[in-house]
């Protein structure tokens, strides 16, 4: 030992059972070592991460002191953290202590072992050259508020608000439409169960309009998220509605509303009134008044509603709202929006009769759609046969290039659901690909083949349909058939909006237009941002099943971080900017991936937000004056460690 | 100049390239003793002046290697990477650098075969070029 009180670097070499040391001559590194200065103690274990090995390490460490050590082993993939946490247990800060990575990198894929030991010795070296720069890295830790802001009422929404609430955090729901349900409350039947989804949402509904917990804002958008995981600020438009809440949604102002238009809940099969709900028993149940039709609104002549409503509920002078709320997770869930084929010319959709949507077809089978359950062509009469385009815009460049994998299953249902009503009609499903994942929805498609549903396969992009004999026909490769009615089977897109949102939210969009998951498989509903999550569709299209699941999944992610009462941990590698070294130049904020840096005008500074911050050290790189400071990986270390690489 | 073995240092980042490191060890997948590596959360922490300290301290050849386009742990450190990248290929020449003794790639922690695939094509392309010699320029950091 040199005389200096306290010993500067502990340098332990790990045999590794054999793995190392019949590779590497630690022999002579120790001997080598101990020639040096700046070195104190050396110790060779046989297997520093045995239970052994480890009580050894960290006496070692309590007893002598050491400033720094160093570990010259496997990879620090393997064992770091083990090490940190040992000698962070022995009272020496985790920035004093290095790997070395003498095995993966350096005995396992170095035969000769004489070149093995050399190259051993640089590594170390180098190692010992960053510890005189060393620097303490402190834990930080950060108050979090826990409550949960969702985007999107629909299945999945709904769900996650639940949940949360179960878990006693304070939940906003911001649902665009005027009231929650989503798409999934314009169907009554989901396959393959066929089971009945007003039944599955009726209750939660309820129960979410009654759950003190959850803030219910419909006809509304985000506008503004400032802030961070465990820390959002979030601006939320709300339009405003102009009937009040004693409004209980009855019908009793539609019948004396002079003004109809297309009903976008019936997707204009059907008309509504300038004061409207989505459907009876909506939540919330207040009516709306739509502004840019209403009489009222446009030249004062009438005042209809005002007179019907039992309640008084009527408020021509509310105005829209800016609400602000504080939370610590934010949940997308905006779902999704059906492919339109109308960009596919030949599907004659919108110019033939008789021609629908998939969705539009479900409609008509549903209680409270334009027909009342029936399933009528435009004379009023049954059809007797129906075709189904199964990718009528999907798997096409000029529709939805991918397979959504959803929309098979639903095109099947158009038989089930058809000869119900009609026991002898004749329903052809043309299709190309035929996707039916998993045994429920393989069984579904053979009961759909026992029943009498015709699966015809043809090239989908030769498909054309026409008015012919005052039937619509459908040509393609190898097939020609005359049917009353045609059902379009469409992809699933991205939501509307998707792109503003992301951008609003600094997250990722994928290749087909969806929000992209940080992880594919690990963190399937994790945006790219911390304690930013996607629930349902909006990760990709899902059935209802799969759409819940990842709104489980979101919030079990957000209760398990954010914990009332619980500091959160924050990265600790992360970059400092020294504010006397820093001129204001800002490109430090034009690199980071993350914009975990602001500018402060006042002090002409940039400075990194912490809790943002992940530690890249991009914005180290880019800093032209060198006050942006990356802890664990500054430049001083940095260079210490190519020179001590390259000079031993 | 048949025994020459070039000095390559490479900067890789922690979350692919470091791992697909460990993984060619794992696979005992041997390349030169006198390729070294220095590990950096990011392919994107890599300062330009660190590929020109490195040869000034006597490495041969520098290689950047982060995770694919699209998979860096940061979003797309690796493309502020691959920006810089092309920059100072173009400034190597000033400096009397072949521009060949700078290689950025990418290697998914996975690819253990690949890695040892960058690492030596880089070692062959280097020992071609023979021993760097620096001018006094580069010595003194361009100033
Ligand atoms: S983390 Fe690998 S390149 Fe950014």
């Amino acid at each position: 030992m040199t005389n200096v009180e306290k010993p500067k670097i502990a340098l332990f070499l790990c045999g590794c059972s054999t793995n190392i040391s019949n590779l590497i001559d630690l022999d002579a590194i120790a001997e080598w070592a101990r020639k040096r200065e700046d070195i104190d103690i050396i110790e060779v274990h046989s297997l520093l991460c045995s239970p052994d090995g480890k009580e050894f390490f960290k006496q070692e460490i309590a007893r002598n002191k050491p400033e720094n050590v160093i570990i010259a082993a496997c990879s620090p993939h393997q064992h770091e953290v083990t090490f940190q946490d040992l000698a962070a247990e022995a009272g020496l800060n985790i920035g004093h202590i290095q790997m070395v990575n003498i095995r993966e990198h350096c005995a396992w894929v170095t035969p000769d072992k004489v070149k093995a030991t050399e190259k051993a010795k640089s590594l170390i070296n180098a190692a010992m050259m960053r510890a005189e720069l060393a620097e303490d890295i402190e834990k930080q830790t950060m108050i979090a508020n826990t409550d949960v802001l969702i985007i999107g009422g629909g299945i999945a929404g709904i769900e996650a608000s639940l949940i949360a609430s179960k878990a006693g955090r304070k939940v906003f729901i911001v649902e665009r439409d005027i009231s929650l349900g989503g798409e999934i409350i314009k169907t009554e039947e989901i396959a393959p169960n066929m089971a009945c989804a007003p039944c599955l949402l009726a209750p939660r509904l309820s129960e979410v309009r009654d759950d003190p917990n959850i803030t219910v804002i419909t006809n509304a958008v985000v506008t503004e998220v400032l802030g961070f995981l465990g820390n959002f600020t979030v601006k939320i438009h709300k339009k405003a509605r102009y009937v009040d809440d004693s409004c209980i949604g009855c019908d009793a102002c539609f019948e004396v509303c002079p003004v109809t238009v297309p009903s976008e809940f019936n997707l204009e099969l059907s008309t509504r009134n300038a004061i409207y709900t989505l459907f009876p028993g909506a939540v919330p149940a207040m009516a709306v008044i739509d502004k840019d039709i209403c009489k009222h609104f446009i030249d004062d002549s009438c005042n209809a509603c005002i007179g019907a409503c039992p309640f008084g509920s009527i408020n021509f002078d509310e105005k829209d709202e800016e609400i602000v709320a504080e939370v610590g997770a934010i949940v997308i869930a905006t779902g999704f929006e059906t492919g339109d084929p109308s960009v596919i010319e030949e599907m004659g959709y919108r110019k033939i009769e008789n021609v629908y949507t998939i969705r539009e077809f479900e409609r008509l089978t549903c209680s409270n759609g334009p027909t009342g359950s029936k399933i009528k062509l435009k004379n009023g009469e049954e059809p007797t046969s129906i075709a189904v385009i199964h990718c009528a815009d999907s798997l096409r460049e000029n529709g939805i290039p991918y397979c959504s994998g959803t929309c098979c299953i639903r095109a099947a249902k158009v038989g089930e659901l058809a000869r119900k009503q009609i026991p002898d009609v004749r329903v052809i499903n043309i299709h190309n690909d035929l996707v039916f994942t998993g045994p429920a929805a393989n069984d579904f498609y053979r009961k759909q083949l026992d029943g009498g549903t015709e699966f015809v396969k043809t090239d989908h992009t030769s498909i054309k349909i026409y008015e012919r004999n005052d039937k619509i026909a459908i040509e393609g490769a190898g097939i020609l058939l005359e049917v009353d009615m045609v059902v379009l089977s469409t992809g699933v897109k991205p939501a509307k909006g998707t792109e503003a949102l992301a951008e609003m939210l600094n997250i990722d969009i994928g290749k087909n237009g969806f929000f992209q998951s940080d992880h594919e498989l690990l963190h399937a509903t994790c945006a790219s941002v911390d304690c930013i999550y996607i629930a349902g569709s909006a990760a990709g299209p899902c059935d209802v099943a799969e759409s819940v699941t990842r709104a489980q999944a979101t919030v079990g992610d957000a209760i398990s971080k954010l914990v009332p009462g619980r500091e959160i941990e924050l990265e600790m590698m992360t970059t400092v900017i020294d504010e006397d070294k820093c001129g204001g130049c800002k490109l430090c904020i034009t690199v980071c991936p993350f914009k975990a840096i602001e500018y402060d005008a006042e002090e002409n500074i940039s400075k990194v937000i912490e809790a943002i911050c992940r530690g890249c050290g991009t914005c180290a790189a880019t800093c032209p004056s060198g006050a942006a400071k990356a802890k664990y990986f500054t430049d001083k270390q940095i260079f210490a460690e190519i020179g001590g690489l390259l000079n031993v | 100049m048949s025994d020459f073995n070039p000095k390559i240092v490479a900067f890789v980042c922690n979350w692919c390239s470091y791992a697909g490191a460990d993984k060619a060890g794992a696979l005992k997948l041997n390349y030169p003793a006198n390729v070294k590596l220095i590990r950096v959360m990011c392919s994107g922490r890599v300062d330009p002046q660190f590929v020109m300290d490195a040869y000034r301290e006597g490495a041969d050849g520098v290689m950047i290697l982060g995770c694919h386009p699209g998979d860096c742990h940061y979003r797309t450190g690796n493309v502020k990477a691959l920006k810089r990248y092309k920059l100072l290929k173009k400034t190597l020449s000033q400096f009397g650098i072949n521009d060949k003794r700078l290689k950025l790639d990418w290697v998914a922690a996975g690819e253990a075969a690949l890695f040892q695939k960058v690492v030596n094509d880089m070692a062959e392309t280097v020992k071609e070029l023979g021993p760097l010699h620096i001018t006094g320029y580069v010595e003194q950091g361009g100033k």
